[in-house]
């Protein structure tokens, strides 16, 4: 394993925690956690399929100065070796180009609101963009830096959900920890569900590496969110089909980030997950 | 709500479904008519504002309009739209080439507005920049939207921009070899039908929405045999003017981002700067096409000394407002700049030769014209075209060929670079279809790695390395740390013969012992380009891949080769 983790560092404590997060996930799978320290409030990141202009809050430019320095001392409180990534490229001066050959993106909620808006239910309008386009997984952390100790899937049985299962059991192989699978009963039985991870040729790992598969009643969706243990990562797909996709990310997937504190991993639609 | 899916999906699927050129040809007169309409809501809102401001311009304090404009347009474009700077086309030429022409959607309105506010204040600066940014943005967003490859989406961007150049001047072949010849580079069967298609969209979109307002007029003139050698003179001159005007832009722009002063403050003074230079000389304000228009008709009464000052006015004051924090393109200043250079030499002509039998004065502005546009973009076509559909003939032809093709050769000669490509071969990344270097940095170095290599313990004996080589046949063994897989150095089967050769060493060596630690390496945040630098100066073949201490793979000389060789005929094929 080689995956690395892109992190745009902010020196600010509020960043601080989210960097704690990037580093406790790469430690927990083995990932390397590349910093990117940004020199100017925006930056672009060329997708197959879009030009996404990442504009960054102000506070990312907190004291360039010491940016380089708290990130290392961070880096080094968790033991894990210092990378800095420095674009090559810029569509103009100040717009460099960031690079997307990274396998896990680290964002708060929102880059470009001011953090006082961050709270559960928001996700920027750069981080939705980030999501819909990449073919990466995109790591969004907690607000406040909170280890965890399973992984928790959430299985609807669409194409995304599939890529999340995928994913939730190589970080689960990575990582070691135990993975429960979620599942609401939609318009569908269980059997249905259980066939289509066979179909998907995924029976085996879920078999191995999952400790529970629970099920719900659709009427049981909130209840289902509180039996999410509070430490875990939640892994799920943002669904993003249809025409009001620029505006949400699938009806499930608003009603669990605006639920839940957990930290999540969020495949999106151009998201490739292989094991 | 499933009729409207199935209407959709049915609409989406057939849509798809049709044939390629015809696909573009429907999406690029979209991307045409888009265009267009954008270039026509920029020039009636620019007509219109001039027009409000002219009444000002007496007054004392006029100096500070154009400081205003610039404000708010940098301004603007910072802390709004949030675009980096610059005047857009080496970013489109960049998008094209690096990224498949992907470019955001934003910047199919923002420089209009910034340009808007720029040139309307009295910036000295064209709005064909802005509209070729507009219009490309908007070719690739609308390939975005329909889902399209690479290859369309950058034949779309091409529709984009002749739609745009064609609308403003009117003028439909212009915009295909402008958009052909600057922005995409390659003339290609499938690109040239779409483009010619936008382009004649753009142009109707402007006659059908301001029939009255063509921004030249046609006009017909007199050209003979005499006029040759005189043409001859006045490319010399205009490719002088050319490189001058190229480097004052430039240079201009190096001292602004020297100044430790926000982008704000400098856009004030450049505004300053062209308010009071206007003041005096109001040629230099705006776009400057009522001025051109009134040289073409001879109807320009200025004394020559006073139009050869407002050359090198007009240079400074593009300058002033361009590098200094405005926003607006140099195809306007061009035009104006050449206007003018041909006028005073149309006029220094008849002073020396008055019984010299030479064209009209409008005809020697024309020439100017295409002199600056070829010398200053290095497009000759452009320039000759452009100038052609002006006048609405062919009669110039001739001294048109000899003002472009001299011009564009001798500015060349002295700048190897046109304006818009200087700045993105400095960066190394003026990468055009079919070169080694576009060819290069379209490989990804991922798909290059062979990562099938045996990997060996730095702990083995040589024996046991000597049984591993006989079952392979690889040159190179990436030797690794036990435990954390860690790469050490690697072994090359050539360098290790003598120990080969003598038995009684196999339980003797370890792999430690032998390995090269000091052989270079790659990693995957290399771009080939310097992967094959490192290669050649080191005299390899082949270079082992590490990322953070893992071997990943090994990249051989003839892998590239191969995949070279594969994108080269994908480029340059006819589809």
């Amino acid at each position: 394993m080689n995956y690395k983790l892109l992190h745009v560092f902010r020196n600010t404590p509020f960043g601080r925690e989210t960097f704690l997060q990037s580093l406790y996930f790469c430690k927990t799978i083995n990932a390397f956690p590349v910093v990117y320290i940004p020199k100017s409030d925006k930056f672009l990141m060329y997708f197959s399929n879009d030009a996404v202009q990442v504009d960054l809050d102000h506070s990312y430019l907190t004291s360039p100065a010491t940016a380089k320095k708290h990130a290392k001392e961070l880096f080094n409180e968790i033991g894990v070796k210092p990378m800095f990534y420095e674009p090559k490229n810029f569509t103009a001066s100040s717009l460099p180009d960031i690079s997307t050959n990274f396998d896990y993106l680290c964002c708060p909620r929102s880059v470009s609101d001011l953090s006082s808006k961050i709270g559960l239910g928001h996700i920027g309008p750069k981080v939705r963009r980030v999501i819909k386009y990449a073919i990466f997984p995109i790591l969004i952390t907690s607000p406040v830096f909170k280890p965890w100790k399973s992984i928790s899937v959430f299985f609807g049985g669409s194409k995304n959900a599939v890529n999340a299962l995928k994913l939730g059991l190589k970080i689960a192989m990575a990582s070691g920890l135990p993975l429960d699978i979620y599942t609401a009963l939609e318009k569908h039985k269980k059997s249905y569900y259980q066939e289509l991870i066979k179909k998907e040729g995924l029976s085996e790992p879920v078999n191995q590496l999952s400790r529970q598969w629970y099920f719900y009643k659709q009427s049981d969706f909130d209840a289902m969110l509180y039996d999410v243990p509070h430490n875990s990562l939640i892994v799920l797909g943002a669904y993003g089909h249809g025409i009001i996709r620029d505006l949400l990310l699938g009806s499930k997937m608003e009603q669990i980030q605006s639920t839940v504190t957990n930290n999540l991993l969020i495949t999106g639609p151009y998201c490739t997950i292989s094991l | 709500m499933s009729i409207i899916k199935n209407w959709y999906r049915t609409v989406y699927h057939k849509l798809f479904h049709l044939d390629d050129r015809l696909l573009l040809i429907i999406a690029g007169s979209i991307a045409g008519v888009c265009s267009g309409l954008a270039a026509v809501a920029l020039r009636l809102s620019l007509e219109s504002v001039l027009e409000w401001l002219h009444g000002f311009r007496h007054y004392g304090w006029a100096f500070i309009i154009p400081a205003i404009g610039a404000l708010l347009s940098s301004l603007y474009l910072e802390k709004i739209a949030r675009e980096g700077a610059g005047h857009g086309v080496p970013e489109v030429i960049y998008s094209v080439s690096r990224y498949g022409g992907l470019l955001r959607f934003r910047s199919s309105y923002s420089r209009l507005i910034a340009s808007f506010l720029t040139i309307g204040s009295g910036g000295s600066a064209g709005p064909e920049a802005p509209v070729v940014m507009s219009g490309s943005a908007i070719g690739s967003n609308l390939a975005k939207f329909l889902g399209l490859n690479d290859r369309q989406r950058i034949t779309l961007v091409g529709c984009g921009t002749a739609g745009a150049i064609a609308s403003i001047f009117n003028a439909p072949i212009a915009g295909l070899v402008f958009s052909i010849e600057v922005i995409l580079g390659e003339w290609k069967f499938v690109n040239i039908i779409p483009i010619a298609i936008a382009a004649v969209a753009g142009a109707q979109v402007s006659q059908a929405i301001i029939p009255e307002q063509v921004i030249f007029n046609h006009q017909a003139f007199l050209v003979s045999a005499s006029d040759i050698l005189p043409s001859l003179c006045l490319a010399v001159v205009t490719a002088m003017i050319s490189v001058v005007f190229t480097k004052v832009l430039r240079r201009m722009g190096k001292i602004a981002r020297k100044s430790s002063l926000p982008l704000w403050g400098r856009a004030i003074i450049g505004g300053c700067t062209v308010g009071i230079i206007g003041m005096g000389m109001p040629v230099v304000l705006g776009e400057g096409y009522h001025f051109i228009q009134s040289m073409i008709s001879g109807t320009f009464s200025m004394s020559i000394f006073v139009i050869f000052v407002a050359v090198f006015a007009k240079i400074f004051a593009t300058a002033m407002t361009l590098g200094w924090g405005g926003s607006g393109g140099i195809f306007a200043p061009c035009l104006l700049i050449g206007s003018l250079t041909g006028v005073v030499f149309h006029k220094a002509l008849f002073g020396l030769f008055p019984e010299i039998g030479c064209a009209s004065e409008g005809a020697y502005a024309l020439l100017g014209m295409t002199g600056l546009i070829s010398g200053v973009m290095q497009a000759p076509l452009t320039g000759i075209f452009l100038i052609v559909e002006i006048t609405g003939g062919y009669e110039t032809i001739l001294p048109l060929i000899v003002v472009s093709s001299i011009s564009s050769t001798m500015s060349h000669y002295i700048e190897p670079a046109s304006f818009y490509f200087k700045e993105l071969i400095e960066r190394g990344q003026f990468l055009r279809p079919g070169t080694d270097a576009r060819i290069l940095s379209d490989l990804n170095i991922r798909e290059l790695i062979d990562t099938g290599f045996v990997k060996v313990s730095e702990n083995m004996v040589f024996r046991e390395f000597i049984e591993i080589i006989k079952m392979s046949d690889q040159n190179f063994y990436p030797v690794i740390e036990d435990g954390t897989d860690e790469y050490k150095g690697v072994i090359q089967i050539s360098a290790i013969r003598k120990y080969a050769l003598d038995p009684g060493m196999y339980d003797m060596i370890f792999l430690s012992q032998i390995m090269d630690t000091k052989m270079m390496t790659a990693s995957l945040e290399n771009d080939l380009q310097e992967v094959l630098d490192m290669m050649d100066i080191n005299n390899m073949d082949s270079i082992s891949v590490v990322e953070n201490d893992r071997f990943i793979g090994m990249i051989l000389k003839t892998r590239i080769l191969d995949l070279y060789r594969r994108e080269l005929i994908m480029q340059t094929s006819v589809q």
